[in-house]
């Protein structure tokens, strides 16, 4: 266990799916496209704010889901339940109990924590398409739950009046401010992932997304690393629903339902899959999607299943592909080789 | 406590949406054993039966059986088209298997709102096959719908058996199921065989809904409830024959209804995906002991 240190600061070989793809001129591009949508967010000000805000909250949950899906290569559709618990856990936590915000994140956090390793020990020993219904269940009993056990949850009218993120006196309430500060926190997401995903940790994952029985050979055990992922991704789960929970101030269960499942997996899909950056940039553009088709009216949400549609079949790799595009195709990384 | 009566009453009605549930179970059946995709998108067949029936039983006025072959057929293409355009260049890029489930529960999403453009969001219903009823036997009520449902079902399945073991075509299904590289080396167009299986699924789907929506209604939305305990059914039944799968709905149906009478309807759905994750984690391979394939 010593050895960590060493081994993660190996170079990564050009070549390699890095930061962000292949890191190049588009990558370049993309940084620069998003730090103008940015500015003119902060200039313009108003419903693009709560847009981005949304953004960042997905933003998170996704770079999450990525540990699981992405680098892990396992399915699931229900870590909705997670952000379930985080949402429920902050709003309950904080009017009821009267906890400050933060403590109450991490609180929430540390419930999903628990609740994925119980839940996640037995249901990880499945594969494919049955981890993929399991997980799948998982999420819509725990959707069920949110809307029957009305004593805890208050059902389908929510959870109101929930306070806005703060430490001490300090209340982040200025909606430029609440961006700023979920920003950061993505970001700071974002570094965590990256880190993880060169470190010896990260490369046992995705040895195991490659090939499992490869995988044991060299001495991973499988059992354990799927479940670590599976708990980050909980956790991070958690952080967006009790981010969620603060920023909007509103939670009801249709917030954590099977919507959140196929907008983030849109995500993950839009912005590449196994990627460092690409949940964050999927998180993005698949919001900003939705408001630009918004003027067919009645046809929006045609529009977006076929805009994702499109993208599944023709783009099956998300926009983190683009910047290989320029090299050819025998420089394909094999992942985990 | 609930009494006997309100016991065996919720019995009936569960064996009734029970067979449901089989039949759209049988249909991810033959599309995974063909292919080894889960189509999330079953359910929308389901909800198109029953829609495309009642535009042409009320709105047009045609005769019962007419409009049910009708829906059948449209259905089945719309099946087609489903793997055309989407589930066959997928598979020909070797796309993930995640991506193939989120395309199909796309699918689901944009068959869901062209429904509501064209034909409205409000929920219809149309009359039982046979005015009358409901059949009483002392305290229990049984509506001839159900015996319709319990005919037609046992009817599809004697002939999907027959389809399976007796035809060419049924034949040829059941070789790509086992390995679909040695199909294809004996012969077997292994893309038509993929369509064949769409388009049968689709079908399946299409009768469920046409058989189950007199008992309650259709609408935009059906569709998603009706997939998901078609799943369970399948996975109850051990994806491998028709009947086990017929038997894992009729199971699911049952449990289904007795937990409304027990616990409330608010939480039938949690019961059944609990006992979905019970079968998961305990009989991977079914209760049925079904020919269930490795994941």
């Amino acid at each position: 266990m010593t050895s960590h240190a060493s081994t993660s600061t190996s170079p990564v070989r050009r070549g390699a799916p890095g930061w962000l793809g292949r890191t190049g001129y588009v990558g370049l591009g993309g940084a620069v496209l998003i730090a103008l949508l940015f500015g003119f967010v902060f200039v313009k000000g108003g419903y693009l704010l709560t847009v981005m805000q949304l953004a960042m909250i997905y933003g998170v949950f996704c770079v999450g889901l990525n540990f699981f899906m992405g680098y892990t290569g396992q399915a699931s559709f229900g870590q909705n339940a997670f952000a379930a618990i985080g949402g429920y856990g902050s709003a309950i936590l904080c009017v009821e109990y009267g906890l400050p915000p933060v403590l109450a994140l991490l609180v929430a956090m540390a419930i999903a924590g628990v609740a994925a390793v119980v839940v996640g020990w037995p249901t990880l020993r499945l594969r494919g398409h049955y981890l993929a219904m399991a997980t799948f269940a998982l999420g819509l009993i725990t959707y069920d739950v949110s809307v029957q056990w009305e004593s805890l949850t208050k059902g389908y009218m929510g959870y109101a009046g929930i306070p806005p993120l703060g430490i001490g006196p300090f209340e982040v309430e200025d909606e430029r401010a609440k961006l700023v500060c979920l920003m950061v926190i993505l970001v700071f997401g974002l570094w965590v992932s990256g880190r993880l995903r060169n470190s010896r940790f990260g490369r046992a994952l995705r040895a195991i997304s490659t090939s499992e029985p490869g995988a044991a050979a060299l001495g991973i055990r499988i059992p354990y690393y799927k479940l670590a992922a599976f708990v980050i991704a909980a956790l991070y789960a958690s952080v967006a629903g009790s981010l969620f929970a603060h920023v909007v101030g509103f939670i009801s269960p249709e917030v954590f339902g099977l919507q959140m499942v196929v907008v983030t997996f849109t995500m993950l899909y839009v912005g590449g899959i196994g990627t460092v950056l690409g949940p964050a940039i999927g998180a993005i553009v698949a919001s900003l999607l939705p408001e630009i088709v918004r003027s067919t009216g009645r046809f929006q949400d045609i529009a977006y299943a076929l805009l994702l549609l499109g993208l599944l079949v023709y783009a099956p790799k998300g926009l983190s592909a683009l910047s290989g595009l320029g090299r050819p195709r025998a420089a394909e990384p094999k992942p985990g080789s | 406590m609930p009494s006997l009566v309100e016991l065996v009453q919720s019995l009936v009605n569960g064996v009734g949406i029970g067979l449901v549930y089989g039949l759209i179970a049988i249909g991810f059946c033959v599309i995974y054993n063909a292919s080894g995709i889960v189509n999330f998108a079953q359910g929308v067949f389901v909800m198109l039966g029953g829609m495309f029936t009642h535009a042409m039983l009320i709105k047009l006025g045609w005769p019962l059986a007419v409009s049910a072959l009708v829906s059948i057929v449209a259905v089945a293409g719309i099946g087609v088209l489903v793997q055309l355009a989407i589930v066959r260049p997928m598979w020909n890029r070797k796309a993930p298997l995640f991506a193939i489930i989120l395309a199909t529960l796309a699918v689901q999403l944009l068959i869901e709102q062209i429904v509501i453009l064209t034909m409205g969001d409000q929920p219809r219903t149309y009359p039982d096959f046979t005015p009358g009823g409901p059949l009483k036997i002392g305290d229990i009520a049984i509506s001839y719908q159900l015996f319709w449902i319990l005919g037609c079902g046992a009817l599809m399945v004697l002939l999907l058996t027959l389809f399976f073991n007796r035809t060419r075509a049924g034949r040829a299904l059941r070789a790509c199921s086992q390995n679909r590289e040695a199909a294809a080396l004996l012969g077997v167009p292994v893309d038509a065989m993929l369509m064949l299986s769409f388009a049968l699924s689709a079908a399946l789907g299409a009768a469920a809904g046409i058989l189950i929506t007199p008992t309650q209604y259709t609408a935009y939305g059906v569709g998603a409830p009706f997939g998901t305990n078609g799943f369970i059914a399948a996975i109850i039944g051990g994806f491998g024959s028709a009947p086990a799968a017929l038997l894992g709905g009729v199971l699911l149906g049952v449990v289904q209804s007795g937990a409304i009478v027990v616990v409330g309807a608010g939480y039938k759905n949690v019961v059944a995906l609990t006992i979905l994750l019970v079968v998961l984690l305990f009989f991977p391979q079914g209760i049925f002991g079904g020919r269930g394939k490795k994941a």
